[in-house]
């Protein structure tokens, strides 16, 4: 009797262990189903080439039509901002601007208005360093060719640059530049405000969190899946190879990021470095630093900013941005880094910097 | 046999190791699906320690010590196998060479992975510059 009570009592307790393994395998397998369900949020990636260069746009969505929907919206809002600032193109309300210098007023979009207020803007804190109207010096080179053009013609078209003559009528959302032969290219400050532009677009059609970027004019916002904010890598102005390639990385989350560097579009000519950063003031390639990294909310200024301050150099760029409370890093021509503040808490640096 | 009398000549061990094993299997279908990356670069982890990130395109033998003892890794022409180890099923020999996906030692706790060159890049969501 005994006996057969202590086997009954075994085969419970086998039975209970059992039932427990049997239970925990169950949620195991419900907890491993439940994590792969397509409800969860993942990120979606869509790349397309606009305004000469590659945009990639990344959203945060727990449906693959949603954030397909978003991103095909921002792309198109990119290819409607392209169609009105490229002056490129013969029917951009840019061309028809610069057709018009010295003339008649041109009735543009509110796109091109706030495109050029902003510009303004940048180029009344940057003391002219970023001027729109540098079109016709930038039109004499050509940084694929190795073309240089002569000083005596640089000189001759510096005339024609000068920011102050374009004027805004906010009123008759009209454009007129005073002097004929004045050419506005928004090469600048167009893809950061297409960032900008595009993630509304996004945020329009209900998307949370973020990343578009034109090139390397980022806007970001919201957080990823995993709640962590979006991580940009900034480009190493000296890079050597792949693995040099990225100099420091930032943390970003409803903010814009834009870097300004002398190895984009450049050739060298004994020794010297002709780049495509052109001091609106002498028709030449600013020598003062080799990148500038500008981080703010709006991309528009991230953009032009970063220009700005690249010419400006770091000593006045960096009271710049302290007056505007914007954050950023210059890396000087010798190769040495310049922060502001604020962005050395945010900055993680991957090699070492002076 | 039936599937009940089958059921009632298992002793605990056995229920418990069928448990196991299921766990087991689950898990190492979510591991092997989380940590396949692309191919270009070698990831050995020893312990679950990164001991080596070496090329896939430099022929090399390395051996990295695990709990058990050496494991050897060779890679050659873009392909990686382990040709010496200590465990006793010898398992992760007999798995050859591997072109993408993962090596595994389990007994000397060895994980070979093949990565991607530009991992340093995949850190970061975009690049600006």
């Amino acid at each position: 009797m005994k006996n057969k009570l202590k086997v009954k009592s075994e085969k419970l307790i086998v039975f209970k262990i059992f039932n427990y393994c049997l239970i925990f395998t169950i949620f195991y397998i419900l907890f491993t189903a439940l994590s792969c369900s397509p409800n969860k949020e993942r990120i979606f990636k869509k790349d397309k080439i606009l305004m000469d260069t590659l945009i990639t746009i990344t959203v945060v969505s727990d449906l693959k039509d949603t954030a397909e929907k978003a991103i095909d919206a921002a792309f198109s809002e990119i290819e409607y901002l392209e169609k009105l600032s490229n002056h490129y193109s013969p029917d951009s309300e840019i061309t028809r601007i610069n057709r018009n210098a010295g003339v008649s007023e041109v009735k543009v979009s509110d796109d091109i208005l706030k495109l050029l207020e902003k510009a303004l803007y940048v180029s009344e804190n940057t003391e002219g360093a970023f001027d729109v109207t540098i079109g016709p010096v930038i039109a004499l080179y050509d940084f694929n060719k190795k073309i240089r053009p002569d000083y005596g013609m640089i000189k001759k078209n510096l005339s024609l640059v000068n920011y102050r003559d374009i004027i805004i009528n906010r009123d008759k959302s009209t454009v007129f530049l005073k002097k004929k032969g004045v050419l506005i290219d928004l090469g600048g400050i167009a893809k950061g405000y297409a960032a900008d532009k595009a993630a509304e677009t996004l945020k329009k059609q209900g998307i949370r969190s973020g990343l578009v970027a034109v090139a390397g004019d980022i806007k970001a916002f919201g957080l990823k899946p995993d709640g962590k904010p979006w991580k940009i890598g900034i480009r190493n102005p000296e890079a050597k190879d792949k693995e040099d390639d990225i100099m420091a990385t930032v943390e970003l989350e409803d903010m814009a990021i834009s870097t300004s560097g002398d190895y984009e579009r450049f050739f060298l000519f004994n020794g010297k470095r002709y780049h495509h950063l052109l001091n609106p003031k002498t028709g030449l390639s600013a020598q003062e630093c080799r990148s500038v990294s500008i981080i703010t909310k709006e991309g528009a200024f991230t953009d032009a900013f970063a220009t700005g301050i690249f010419i400006l150099g770091p000593e006045q760029g960096l009271k710049v941005l302290d007056k505007l409370g914007f954050e950023g890093m210059i890396i000087d021509s010798q190769g040495k880094s310049h922060l502001t503040q604020g962005i050395r808490k945010k900055i993680e640096f991957k090699r070492t910097v002076s | 046999m039936s599937l009940k009398e089958l059921f009632h000549n298992t002793t605990l061990a056995d229920r418990i190791l069928f448990s196991l094993m299921i766990v087991l299997s689950l898990s190492g279908i979510a591991f092997i699906k989380e940590i396949l990356p692309d191919n270009f670069t070698v990831h050995i982890y020893a312990d679950g320690y990164p001991a080596y990130i070496l090329p896939l395109d430099k022929n090399r033998v390395v051996s990295v010590e695990g709990p058990q003892g050496k494991t050897v890794v060779e890679i050659k022409d873009h392909q990686v196998r382990i040709i010496e180890s200590p465990c006793h099923n010898k398992l992760c020999i007999q798995t050859g060479w591997v072109r993408s996906g993962a090596v595994l030692c389990l007994p000397n706790r060895i994980v070979v992975t093949l990565g991607d060159p530009d991992k340093h890049k995949k850190t970061v969501d975009a690049t600006t510059g």
